[in-house]
């Protein structure tokens, strides 16, 4: 899946790749894709929750290796 | 009151694990999705009293505000007692619980490796959602013999118990950490 803007949060523990997340969304337009890398095994579930409170929309988790891509699309 | 996340609860109790997400995708489809505007009623509030500044203490209680207001919540934090030590200009609070000693170079290690964010990073990242309240105690203000102008610059108000009260009746989640 292709991405607009990638965050790597790759070896950070809870609330760290969340919080970069949070961030990079919050700095993005509608509609762009935000890729999140993480190794924390928290961060599918967290995202999760958290995509789901905040209304932008989970695209895919997927995991290559002990890291998983998480693609979120950002709401309006 | 309907209780906002349906959905994600159910989904967390019926895949509670990451190879259950994994090999659903399709499944995120599913989801009702769901903002709210600041300040709108059934926003999820969280409120949290932090009475002591060891930072085994701090860093759960700051996670938990800070993850709860880039999640679109409200978090009301009552810094009391020893807790109040957190909020003081120039004080920069370096120990943990004398149970955790042990495990005391472990956590600065983390930090220092960048692989956890410190407390007040992350503190600052949930006030800079303007979702994240911080009340200081006043008489634990007195006990120190601090006046308001020792807090930092992020505290909004120096507060009462009631104060406190009042703010937390309608959280969802409250909780005391010392």
């Amino acid at each position: 899946m292709k991405a607009d803007v990638t965050v790597d949060a790759t070896f950070q523990t809870c609330p760290g790749p969340l919080i970069a997340l949070a961030e990079a969304v919050s700095r993005a337009a509608p509609g762009q894709v935000v890729k999140l890398l993480a190794t924390d095994p928290a961060a599918p579930s967290d995202v999760t929750e958290w995509s789901t409170g905040t209304g932008h929309k989970l695209l895919e988790i997927t995991r290559d290796g002990d890291v998983y891509e998480i693609y979120i699309e950002v709401s309006g | 009151m309907d209780h906002p996340h349906p959905i994600s609860l159910s989904l967390t109790k019926e895949h509670p694990f990451v190879d259950t997400y994994l090999s659903k995708p399709d499944y995120y489809h599913l989801f009702t999705l769901r903002t709210w505007e600041d300040g709108e009623p059934g926003m999820p509030k969280i409120a949290l009293i932090v009475a002591s500044e060891r930072l085994d203490k701090l860093f759960p209680a700051i996670t938990l505000a800070t993850t709860a207001a880039i999640s679109g919540w409200e978090a009301e934090l009552f810094f009391t007692f020893w807790g109040l030590l957190a909020l003081k200009k120039g004080y920069e609070p370096s120990e943990v619980s004398l149970d955790y000693q042990a495990y005391q170079d472990r956590l600065k290690e983390a930090i220092a490796s960048g692989s956890m964010p410190g407390w007040r990073t992350v503190l600052e990242q949930g006030v800079a959602t303007g979702r994240v309240k911080i009340y200081a105690c006043s008489s634990s203000l007195g006990m120190f013999g601090m006046t308001a102008g020792d807090l930092e610059e992020y505290v909004d108000s120096v507060a009462g118990a009631a104060t406190f009260l009042g703010r937390a009746k309608d959280a969802e989640v409250t909780l005391f950490v010392s």
